[in-house]
């Protein structure tokens, strides 16, 4: 029994002998002063170029983690309340609703430095009249044409409708104007053109939740006109992404509306095209991609001057454009891009809205989608259709507590 | 230390206890042991700091039987389960009771943080009262270790103000002063030296200057100025005051709410009975399209079973034959489907009845003039979703089933063929009842994974076409788990985890029950199979 408890003993200080070592290690790593920046592939490598420079200048370390853009989300979600995540993450402004409601972000306050960033890209970072990022590109989609089949942008969508009708009477293109089903995202500059929106503006130039705009009259006579479309054989009714970028790029339909993701594979195809901004006015949804800064951070004045003295500069700003093939946010480079589909892209999103960033949206999306598919595959009335969204969106926001 | 012979606990005599053995393999024993408490409490301190309870209940539990079971001779042979018993208490009791814990909160989008926590930021907040006078700040410090702020207002006027004394406005001609720069900061001040935001000791920004009642703080990197805490806790009547306007938010399920009903973020969350369950079952919204989904949810599983049982039982009897030539290559060769990940093969799926350049319909419009809508028409999506079950269960079926023929004694037939009975006879009296022995709890197994299988529709057609005119979206193709995706993660205020664990918990039952008639039916079968 003797020799038992001698062993026990043994297995008792071994265990707090090296807890201790443990607990202290860790100790010592959380007190070496560093920032943690969470970015998605693209941008990983600018960060750490310009953490390595800072590093040496104050002995500070930028730990740069990368995650794919759409997990820092969710991971923050996590990470952020139980103290293992980011000081400085980047994210895109549609996020902002999710995460500050569940205060997971810290204002920014960028001073002076907000006068070099594009106002609509500010504005798209402001929730509840705070600002929360710091943003470096804009993002929208713009109207392509095949100049081959229509040499000028038309104006107005009736234009569109008589050009796609010619062409088709012609045998020249089988559609003029194609859109992909069940996408609110692409759906969205058309129904503005007719003066439809999702949510209304308030006083503050801030979505208002409670002015659902789905079942007004733009909306509906934007459903209404494409049902027509459809129904003239014009547009295919079930067409997806891929899809319609194929029709596009064989020279099968004259018009569709898509994004800078999209350029390259359109460019590859040889397709002649030019881009011009949506007819009748309508407005794309803006997105703002930018830094944010985690509510959870442990050195959130070290990360705010970070981003403002750091990565707030133009050489910094120049190459996240070139990674990222979206405009510039930050005016100086904008200002400088030359090339053409760029500049066609920023025309476009000039009248454009940031996609709404508040939390209601999420009961848009597959209110919408739905809305958009029984027009499209020709199951329900446009009215009905975009009517029964509305009011789901409305009994969703309305909730039962 | 007395040395008790090795290897000799096998066959009855005496196990071998920790305490017997070489000493160096006790010595191992209890080094790993140590080393793994050692893990073990640096991670219950972590989860303790970070009140992660029920995490830390589990990982204590494991810890502590552990420890029992390999320094006791008693429980010598729980060593053997101990693994297997640490697994399932981290991987399946906690994620259970933890899943039961938060169906009983509002976890959700807007109340995800912890009371503590969400009172810390909501506390963390500063105002600036109306009459105060803001100012840009550097910081400066001297060697000693001690810190001041240099403000700047608009106007260019200038205050200093240390941590320990009280702020005082300076003026150009201070003979303290050194090297004033176009913006009015100088390089030095008295003995303080003038530091870069960079250079400042972690949580500068929460240290207060000057001399109460006249206090400076810094807001942002370009902000500070008498700054006071916007909301006080008040643990009494659990409420937040703002300091500024008297208003009082009191906390309501987990949100501070003044009494016009506007609230303060972050929320937490709170216990709130069985609101959730509730909401399942009285909410209109939900209750609407709940019953067709309720229907399709069997009709798909169990079709899906029957169709891919009948499908792969008629291959298998086929493939069972020995007069079918190239037998092992044919089954190789219909296996292949199981070895595709049903990820690829239901986007193939897809992409081929696809309306515009899907393989399929430009086919049958080549040959017929007419084709299926197979995503928007109701009818043909459900039968699309089954056509694609069927490709990815059938091989399946027919391995279960080709093993199950391979039990049934032929002696059985021979004797069947010899009283006359045809092959239907023979099939349906001998074949079917000895088959559905040994398939027939793989069937309602199988039954049970296709009640909630979430992947195969999501991928496919995400639950369209669309029912029109429902009050919250629902698809013909929705089962329980996918239209109850919808519910919870497409909400008013986006993603709602409690009621969402709520839905898994009333799934959970149902399969529960399920697997309960399965063990009862299969008992049934069992005398039919003695009986034979």
């Amino acid at each position: 029994m003797k020799t038992r408890s001698a062993w026990l003993s043994l297995v008792l200080v071994a265990t707090i002998v090296l807890s201790l070592a443990g607990a202290a290690s860790t100790q010592a790593q959380d007190d070496a002063k560093q920032l943690v920046v969470w970015t998605d592939e693209n941008r990983a490598s600018i960060v750490e170029g310009v953490g390595a420079a800072f590093e040496e200048e104050y002995g500070i370390k930028i730990v740069v983690q990368q995650m794919a853009f759409g997990d820092i989300r969710d991971q923050l979600k996590t990470a952020g309340p139980a103290g293992e995540g980011p000081d400085i993450l980047i994210g895109a402004h549609d996020w902002l609703g999710e995460l500050v409601i569940n205060g997971l972000l810290a204002p920014i306050d960028l001073g002076d430095k907000a006068e070099e960033f594009a106002p609509t890209a500010l504005q798209a970072f402001t929730y509840d009249g705070e600002l929360y990022g710091m943003p470096y590109g804009i993002e929208n989609v713009a109207f392509f044409r095949n100049t081959d089949l229509v040499p000028d942008a038309p104006e107005t969508w009736e234009e569109v409708g008589e050009i796609a009708a010619q062409l088709k009477e012609e045998g020249k293109a089988e559609y003029g104007y194609v859109i992909q089903i069940a996408d609110t995202y692409h759906y969205n500059p058309l129904m503005t053109s007719f003066g439809g929106y999702i949510f209304g503006l308030d006083e503050n130039n801030e979505y208002d939740p409670t002015d659902v705009g789905v079942d007004s009259e733009g909306s509906i006579a934007a459903a209404t006109w494409i049902d027509g479309q459809i129904e003239a054989g014009l547009t295919p009714g079930e067409a997806d992404w891929d899809t319609i970028h194929a029709l596009f790029e064989s020279g099968d339909a004259a018009m569709i509306i898509t994004g800078p993701w999209a350029l390259e594979r359109i460019q590859a195809s040889g397709v002649p095209y030019a881009i011009s901004p949506i007819p009748d006015g309508g407005k794309p949804f803006l997105g703002v991609q930018g830094f944010m800064i985690s509510a959870f951070s442990s050195e959130p004045l070290l990360a705010q001057a970070f981003l403002t003295e750091y990565l707030a500069t133009e050489d910094v700003m120049q190459q996240l454009f070139e990674a990222g093939d979206r405009p510039s946010a930050f005016i100086t480079v904008a200002d400088a891009i030359e090339d053409p589909d760029y500049a066609a892209f920023a025309e476009a999103g000039a009248v454009g809205q940031p996609m709404p960033a508040i939390p209601e949206m999420s009961a848009v999306w597959t209110a919408v989608n739905d809305a958009i598919t029984l027009t499209f595959q020709q199951q329900s009335d446009p009215a009905d259709a975009f009517t029964t969204a509305a009011e789901q969106i409305r009994t969703a926001i309305a909730g039962e507590e | 230390m007395k040395l008790a012979p090795q290897g000799s606990a096998r066959g009855g005599v005496k196990p071998l206890a920790p305490f017997s053995g070489r000493v160096s393999k006790i010595a191992l024993r209890l080094v790993a042991l140590a080393i793994l408490d050692a893990f073990a409490l640096m991670f219950l301190t972590r989860l303790w700091a970070d009140e992660v309870w029920f995490l830390a209940v589990s990982v204590s539990v494991i810890t502590l039987g552990l420890n029992v079971f390999f320094l006791s001779d008693r429980f010598y042979p729980f060593r053997w389960f101990s693994p297997g018993l640490a697994l399932i208490i981290l991987m399946v009791a906690y994620p259970i009771v933890y899943t039961l814990y938060i169906s009983f909160t509002n976890y959700r989008d807007g109340n995800l943080l912890r009371q503590n926590q969400a009172i810390a930021q909501i506390e963390n907040r500063q105002y600036l009262p109306s009459d105060a006078p803001l100012y840009g700040w550097t910081a400066f410090g001297t060697e000693d270790g001690h810190y001041a702020l240099w403000l700047v207002a608009d106007d260019g006027s200038m205050v200093f103000a240390p941590e320990d004394d009280a702020a005082r406005v300076v003026t150009a001609d201070d003979p303290q002063i050194a090297e004033l720069d176009e913006d009015n900061i100088p390089e030095r001040f008295g003995d303080y030296e003038r530091l870069s935001v960079f250079t400042v000791p972690s949580g500068f920004e929460t240290r207060t200057f000057g001399k109460p009642p006249e206090t400076i703080k810094i807001e942002t990197q370009y902000k500070a100025g008498q700054y006071r805490q916007q909301y006080v806790y008040d643990a009494a009547q659990e409420a937040m005051i703002d300091q500024a306007t008297g208003v009082v938010y009191t906390a309501k399920r987990g949100t501070f709410t003044a009494p016009d009903g506007s609230t303060l973020s972050p929320g937490y969350y709170v216990p709130i009975g069985l609101d959730n369950f509730k909401r399942l079952v009285t909410s209109d919204a939900i209750r609407g399209p709940f019953l067709r989904v309720f229907m399709w949810t069997f009709a798909h599983a169990i079709l899906t079973v029957l169709i891919t049982f009948l499908f792969g039982l008629g291959l298998a009897l086929v493939l069972n034959d020995p007069i079918v030539p190239a037998r092992r290559v044919l089954r190789s060769m219909l296996l292949i489907p199981y070895a595709i990940p049903g990820f690829i093969s239901v986007l193939v799926w897809r992409g081929l009845l696809r309306p515009e350049f899907g393989v399929v319909n430009r086919m049958l419009e080549d040959v017929f003039g007419w084709a299926p809508s197979w995503f928007a028409d109701p009818v043909w999506a459900k039968l699309g979703i089954l056509l694609v079950q069927l490709w990815l269960g059938f091989p399946y079926m027919m391995l279960i089933c080709m093993g199950a023929l391979q039990t049934i004694p032929p002696e059985l037939h021979e004797a069947a063929k010899v009283d006359g009975a045809n092959t239907w006879q023979r099939f349906r009296n001998i074949t079917l009842p000895l088959l559905l022995v040994t398939v027939g709890p793989l069937l309602i197994a199988a039954f049970a994974y296709n009640f909630n299988n979430f992947t195969v529709i999501r991928l496919y057609n995400q639950g369209g076409p669309p029912i029109p005119g429902t009050t919250t979206p629902a698809g013909h193709t929705d089962i329980l788990l996918t239209y109850t995706y919808r519910l919870a993660f497409a909400g008013q205020r986006g993603a709602d985890y409690s009621f969402a664990t709520a839905i898994t918990l009333v799934i959970f039952v149902l399969v529960a029950a399920i697997t309960l008639f399965n063990f009862r039916f299969t008992g049934g079968w069992e005398e039919v199979s003695e009986s034979v």
